[in-house]
């Protein structure tokens, strides 16, 4: 008899004692209910210990005949009842040890705040004796319902470093709407980007929706537009890892991600040119990533920018004529901007647009170096407008001056 | 030694005469119309920075009006403008105030002689005795004289002269704007974009010339403040014909002497 098998006889036998130690003595649920049934049962404080047996049937344990005792593991061996009130918590973890497991690295069981740490258990999501599967509609954890069960806490109870309203803002997201008003269920919710039991806290490297995560974890769902994002030059230098490179949420914002055609979202056609120029009229940024900056001033100066800011929506923004996604430089041949695709880009406004819209800039920082001519009216007309204008005012003081002594030399 | 004309028999103080006749009024009017409706709707484009022009643009679909409303006006004033121009070639009296409102030589000299005068600065060195020998020899520099206009002074001249220039920039400009596609298949971009600045910045020059030239002449200024009724009802009295446009009123007076002189010839044979 070598050691594995003398192992397994042990385990053997001493399962056939659990089993019999259990068949002979352990209390059945009807043992159970003959207390727990009774709608007045009370603690001393006051609390209900009524258990609602159609609930425990229709939920996941009770459907598969788990007992009571399978999970208050310490009544296993009481005898004499009623048993103390006071019970050990249940231990999911002797069934669902992987879950435990990854529950165990998250951060709702090690609260990284020192001061009133708020662990959570699984009850505090699943339920307790009601606990149904994740994709029955009346689970708490059903996609659907996750933002009721998560804002349970997050609401009020857990203070965030970005204030509460932040976790309220998803309540006006795209998202939100197509889950809780069109009853999309794989419409995203909190645990589609954060995780469910290996929720990690956002500034933490390793949670799906830090900066480096986020991309794949929108990309579970924009399956598209990460493919579009990794092929753009924003996404070349986020492979690169470059800190500083527009992530999603950097344009779309987090929870509150609104459809580009919402007034409100950040994306929004006369919204777009601020966010870009968060990043393209930074100095330094600029300096480090050797773009050019003035982009915003530049588009205002246009008449794009300036019906933009007005509030015309029909008018190019960054996004019409640069892409959005996948935008790429403008040397790149595949870039709308690239000289060879001027008129088609162009021309998605202004049909049988030709090669003159090549001929010229469209961000002119300074008309003196790029634009003589319009540098040249420029400078006629300030000089006209100053000296018509001196000269106005000139002969408009001569006038009165003039007006002023007469009447003083009448009186 | 001022040579002042004084209210002569022939022309009472209190007779009217025509200045502006209806259509000239009208005329005045869709300038009016046009000119303020194209600025409102246009300058706020060359400021839009600031919060007062950006509230006004808060309603939905706002900047769409605002360029239909613009370019409403627009096609008014190029009507307004062929009108005016027909009306300049196809009347007599369009023709005759066409060839007095040519600015002239003298015009140059009036506002010179005009501006010195009422700075009287010569005039005062003279009296404190400076250069006193150079005065009496020339007294012109002394601009002891007003100089005396036509029918229309310098001032009107020029800004006749500064409407027909600068609705011919605007005209032309802003139909290129009008028409991106049309004016970008003949010019090149950067052409297209000194149609955009030349557009802004002779709307400002429009707009101040308006507001601080005009506005001085026909209201503020203590002659006329108020306003100049002109433009409202088209008369001008004697009294004004004497002191505003004192040559135009000698032509009236030299006309009615002679035609008095022919009546008195065909009483008295």
């Amino acid at each position: 008899m070598n050691a594995t098998s003398f192992v397994r006889w042990f385990a053997f036998l001493l399962g056939l004692g659990v089993c019999a130690a259990s068949f002979g003595s352990t209390a059945s649920n009807d043992d159970c209910l003959s207390c727990h049934g009774d709608k007045d049962l009370k603690s001393a404080q006051g609390k209900s210990l009524f258990l609602d047996q159609e609930k425990f049937k229709a939920s996941v344990h009770g459907q598969a005949e788990i007992g009571c005792t399978d999970c208050h593991a310490d009544l296993q061996k009481i005898k004499d009842f009623p048993h103390a009130e006071k019970l050990r918590p249940v231990d999911c973890a002797v069934c669902h040890d992987k879950e435990a497991a990854r529950v165990k690295m998250s951060v709702h069981m090690q609260p990284h705040r020192a001061e009133n740490p708020i662990v959570v258990t699984c009850a505090d999501c699943h339920g307790t004796h009601d606990i149904r599967k994740k994709d029955d509609a009346e689970s708490s954890v059903f996609s659907i319902n996750i933002p009721d069960t998560c804002d349970r806490c997050h609401l009020e109870r857990v203070k965030i470093k970005n204030g509460n309203e932040f976790i309220q803002q998803y309540t006006q997201s795209v998202h939100y709407r197509a889950l809780e008003k069109s009853g999309l269920s794989l419409s995203a919710n909190c645990v589609t980007c954060h995780g469910g039991h290996d929720v990690k806290a956002a500034g933490d490297p390793q949670s799906r929706v830090s900066r480096r995560s986020i991309i794949h974890t929108c990309g579970r769902c924009h399956v598209g537009i990460e493919k579009n994002y990794l092929e753009g030059v924003h996404g070349k230098d986020y492979i690169k890892s470059v800190k500083d490179v527009p992530v999603c949420t950097d344009c779309h914002s987090e929870h509150g991600i609104l459809s580009p055609l919402d007034l409100s979202s950040r994306v929004y056609a006369t919204k777009v040119a601020a966010v870009c120029s968060r990043c393209h009229d930074d100095e330094r940024l600029a300096r480090q990533y050797g773009f050019l900056t003035s982009r915003l001033k530049t588009y205002s100066n246009s008449y794009h920018g300036t019906a933009s800011k007005f509030g015309e929506t029909r008018v190019a923004n960054c996004a019409s004529c640069h892409g959005f996604h996948d935008i790429r430089i403008s040397s790149d041949p595949k870039s709308p901007i690239n000289a060879v695709n001027l008129s088609k880009t162009c021309g998605k406004c202004h049909p049988g647009a030709g090669t003159n819209f090549a001929k010229g800039k469209v961000h002119v920082v300074s008309t003196k170096v790029e634009n003589k001519g319009a540098y040249a009216a420029k400078v006629f007309y300030i000089i006209v407008i100053a000296a018509l204008i001196s000269v106005f005012l000139i002969f408009i003081a001569a006038d009165l001056f003039h007006r002023i002594r007469t009447q003083w030399k009448n009186d | 030694m001022e040579e002042r004309l004084n209210e002569s028999p022939l022309i009472r103080d209190d007779e009217t005469f025509l200045r502006m006749n209806l259509a000239e009024r009208l005329q005045h009017i869709l300038m009016i119309v046009t000119f303020t409706t194209l600025v409102i709707t246009g300058l706020p484009l060359l400021f839009y920075e600031m919060k007062i022009f950006k509230s006004m643009f808060a309603f939905e679909k706002a900047f769409y009006i605002r360029g239909i409303l613009h370019r409403a006006a627009a096609v008014i004033l190029v009507v307004n403008i062929v009108w005016h121009a027909l009306y300049t070639i196809f009347t007599k009296r369009g023709r005759v105030n066409f060839k007095e409102i040519i600015p002239k030589f003298k015009d140059a000299r009036d506002a010179w002689e005009i501006f010195w005068h009422n700075v009287g600065l010569t005039q005062f060195l003279y009296k404190k005795g400076v250069f006193k020998k150079f005065f009496d020899r020339h007294p012109y520099w002394l601009f002891k004289k007003e100089p005396e206009f036509g029918r229309y002074n310098f001032i009107e001249k020029f800004e006749y002269l500064a409407v027909a220039w600068g609705s011919f920039i605007m005209i032309i400009s802003g139909f290129f704007m009008w028409n991106v596609e049309l004016s970008l298949r003949l010019f090149p971009l950067w052409v297209h974009d000194i149609f955009v600045i030349v557009h802004g910045y002779e709307a400002m020059l429009a707009f101040l010339a308006i507001i601080i030239w005009h506005m001085y002449n026909v209201h503020l200024n203590p002659e006329v403040f108020p306003m100049s009724k002109i433009w409202l009802n088209g008369k001008i009295t004697g009294h004004e014909l004497r002191t505003l446009h004192p040559l135009e009123y000698r032509k009236i007076l030299e006309e009615r002497r002679k035609a008095a002189e022919r009546a008195y010839r065909i009483k008295s044979p």
